[in-house]
């Protein structure tokens, strides 16, 4: 067991390093984080909020403004998730009204040594609800995963039952109107490998300084199989309308998901990086991705997701944006996890007023 | 279907390009087929006719103008119709018949009253009804001023009058008619029907639609004592009554337009009353099970930045009852600004169906009356956009009642001529119906 001794969060009671659950109370001393709105998160309207001369705006249940009718964030738009071991950061982007990307992350203090678990789940827009399916897939399988490595589990098995957890999840929702759909792609990080396992077009990228780094998928996109069949080159496939169009993914209109699991040994240090595409649209090649991260990421991964979003932002953040960075080999099991930060509200400029007629 | 027993669906293009302001929505508002789901919203809520023996009340008007005598079978088939309809009245329902000429006065129950309908004040109305004699004028104020009296008296919910004439309102000004639909509006529901071919489609259309009901011709006497009976018959299954469309719009936002589109078309725009700061209701008058009606919605909104979302409008279903306004189903209106015109430029094909239904309705009504004012030029263009718009829509009932009055070219196109000679009957028929709308499903 590696790390120090520390106190449980809730019940103030010494902990031993390396205990999943407090002895005293039996809160959950490590558990997963999901980039959710946090408790007690209360929805402001951006415009109204900063406007001395607007009346004090009640805001709808659907989450709209009661006042000037403004879509108010729900506490997703811009999560920030640091569990020392990795760090992610996700972003509603530039172009979307809100954000249908979901991560969780998780560590564990296994038998083998700390594990780092990842999941970025994309909400397919064109389906329902996407942003409930991605965070509802996200939560479940990031459950399973991390259970899974307390135990000391195979990670490749546990992946695919992590992603039978999220596909049971999104049956669930299904209704008439259609299945809410996600991509899924899941890392986890132990010791000597990484094991990713994917849906659909979010990625998993190995990098490293010189020419080691490398992307660890593949898309289940049209484009993709354009790319592998040879009738389209990377950059034809990318400007191609059908590049987004997904083959494979999850959601409650499919009865076996059929997802790819891969092994990774790092050769030496690095950072794996798992995105959605918000991100690998504007710098699809590794080693581009590791020239921006590089070497901030071996050390401060949070700053260094803070930059790779801000990276896309600037490019124009056309999609919802989310990377997951865990530097390689991992660092020692702290004590106490810190907490989540989420940064709900981006405000923006109030509306034009109109002089009445 | 939800705990009131309506739905209230939106169909809209939500996507608006950038400084976009205009949002239009088709808002389908449908009752619960069954009428145990919707026996409204609890105790506290609406009085449904099934609940108390005293929530309906329904008053015949019959013209007893002295042109009513000629032919001679008009006012026979007036009587017959009259008795056709009381006989629907079911039982327990508060019902009378008043009789109206340049005056009006009741013919059951003679003292003005409402009678409660059983086997016995059928047979007793039926008998007055007989002895109806024709000689008169016409002053439907009058007429209608009675019935609100009459209404007035008792505490029903559900207040419908059926109101039959066979001549124009010659009796008194139109501003008097006028004020005494102003008196009705919001106390009874009033379908009317003109018999013969001299009455004024115009006068009747405009009852009509203050009192949220229907208009039609009855061009052969011989087909009044059906219909009578059908719209008593449609009258006996209405169950909640006083429904509004509750519109709430952002601050900085103006309602356009509010229109019903099906089953016909009909203007609410002007029928707003506020009911809130940001919020004005408009009547539909009153729902049976199993009714389903489009109405067309359109906001002005400021535009927001591209990528932002605003509730450009909220439509709620409300019914008024003692403890204040019941919420019976809501949908929302959205605007999404977005750079991407694939997203911004897509019409909605319901709200493209029924933009088009109501020029359809706008073309035939422009268009006879400036056949009536001897303009065959705009007659003819009017009318011709009209077979166009019928044809594309699939309107066939309009498209036939069209082919009486002009002699089709090229439908594609639009090309008519008109008719020569064009039976009153048909004219007057196309004009009456010409709000009548196909329905676009989703």
């Amino acid at each position: 067991m590696t790390g120090g001794n520390g106190v449980c969060p809730s019940c103030g009671a010494p902990v031993r390093a390396g205990d999943s659950f407090c002895e005293s109370c039996g809160t959950e001393l490590a558990p997963p984080m999901v980039s959710s709105a946090p408790p007690g998160y209360q929805a402001e309207c951006p415009v109204c909020s900063v406007d001395p001369e607007a009346p004090p705006a009640v805001i709808t249940a659907e989450g709209y403004c009661g006042s000037c009718g403004r879509k108010v964030p729900t506490g997703r738009d811009h999560s920030e998730l640091d569990l020392g071991l990795l760090a992610g950061m996700t972003d509603r982007g530039v172009r979307h009204t809100r954000n249908e990307d979901a991560m969780a992350l998780a560590t564990a203090d296994a038998p083998g040594g700390p594990v780092a678990i990842a999941v970025v789940c994309d909400g397919v827009s064109t389906s329902p609800q996407p942003d409930d399916a991605s965070l509802a897939a996200a939560q479940a399988s990031v459950r399973v995963l991390l259970t899974s490595a307390r135990r000391g589990d195979d990670p490749a098995e546990a992946s695919l039952a992590a992603v039978r957890a999220a596909h049971q999840a999104l049956t669930g929702m299904g209704s008439p109107d259609g299945a809410p759909s996600a991509t899924y792609i899941s890392a986890v990080i132990g010791s000597d490998a990484v094991t990713v396992c994917w849906l659909g077009d979010s990625r998993a990228y190995w990098l490293s300084a010189g020419p080691g780094a490398t992307r660890l998928t593949t898309d289940d996109s049209l484009a993709e199989e354009l790319v592998a069949r040879g009738v389209l080159s990377e950059a034809e496939a990318m400007a191609s309308p059908q590049a987004h169009v997904i083959t494979r993914w999850l959601g409650a209109d499919l009865s076996e998901p059929g997802p790819h699991v891969t092994r990774f040994e790092p050769p030496g240090p690095g950072v794996v990086l798992v995105c959605s595409d918000g991100l690998w649209n504007y710098r699809p090649e590794a080693a581009g991705l590791a020239a921006l991260a590089l070497p901030a990421a071996l050390t401060d991964p949070l700053g260094a997701a803070a930059e790779l979003v801000k990276f896309a932002l600037d490019a124009g953040g056309i999609d919802n944006i989310t990377v997951v960075l865990a530097p390689f080999p991992l660092a020692p099991f702290p004590a106490e996890p810190p907490h989540p930060k989420t940064v709900p509200v981006r405000r923006v400029a109030p509306l034009p007023r109109r002089t009445p007629q | 279907m939800t705990e009131s027993g309506f739905t209230v669906d939106v169909d809209q293009n939500q996507y608006l390009p950038e400084g976009g302001r205009e949002v239009s929505a088709i808002v389908t508002v449908t009752s619960a087929a069954d009428a145990a789901g919707l026996a409204g919203p609890g105790p506290a809520g609406p009085v449904s006719a099934s609940e108390g023996p005293d929530g309906s009340a329904e008053i015949i008007i019959i013209d007893c103008s002295g042109s009513m005598e000629y032919p001679h079978t008009k006012i026979a088939e007036a009587r017959a119709a009259t008795a056709a309809a009381v006989d629907v009245v079911r039982d327990g329902v508060l019902f009378s018949v008043i009789a109206g000429t340049n005056l009006a006065w009741p013919v059951f129950p003679a003292d003005g009253s409402m009678a409660r309908a059983d086997a016995s004040s059928r047979a007793a109305a039926r008998q007055a009804v007989a002895g109806l004699r024709a000689g008169g004028g016409t002053a439907i104020g009058q007429w209608l001023e009675l019935a609100r009296q009459t209404f007035a008296r008792y505490p029903a919910k559900l207040r419908h009058a059926i109101l039959l004439t066979d001549g124009k309102n010659q009796h008194e000004s139109p501003e008097q008619l006028a004020a005494a639909v102003r008196q009705c509006e919001g106390l009874f529901s009033c379908d009317c029907r003109g018999v013969g071919t001299d009455w004024e489609v115009k006068e009747l259309r405009t009852i009509s639609a203050a009192l949220l009901g229907s208009v039609d011709i009855v061009p052969d006497p011989s087909g009044l004592a059906a219909d009578f009976a059908a719209m008593m018959q449609s009258a006996m299954g209405k169950q909640v009554a006083d429904v509004a469309l509750r519109v709430w719009t952002p601050q900085h936002a103006t309602v356009k337009f509010v229109k019903q589109v099906a089953p016909a078309v009909e203007d609410l725009t002007g029928r707003r009353v506020l009911s809130g700061p940001q919020s004005g209701d408009y009547p539909t008058g009153a729902w049976g099970p199993g009714e389903s009606r489009d109405y067309h919605v359109g906001v002005e909104v400021t535009p927001a930045g591209v990528g932002q979302e605003m509730l450009a409008a909220r439509v709620s279903l409300v019914a008024q009852s003692p403890s204040g306004a019941d919420v019976l189903g809501q949908g929302l209106v959205r605007a999404i600004w977005t750079d991407d015109e694939a997203l911004s430029t897509k019409i909605n094909p319901r709200v493209a169906h029924y933009t088009g239904q109501a020029e359809l309705a706008a073309a035939i009504q422009d268009g006879l009356e400036a056949r009536k004012q001897g303009d065959e030029e705009t007659a003819t263009g009017k009318l011709g956009r009209a077979v166009a718009l019928a044809h594309q829509s699939g309107n066939e009932d309009t498209a036939k009642l069209l082919a009486k009055v002009v002699d089709v070219v090229d439908v594609e196109a639009g090309t008519v001529r008109l008719k020569k000679q064009v039976e009153d009957a048909d004219e007057m028929a196309l004009d009456t119906r010409s709000t009548k709308t196909v329905r676009a499903r989703k």
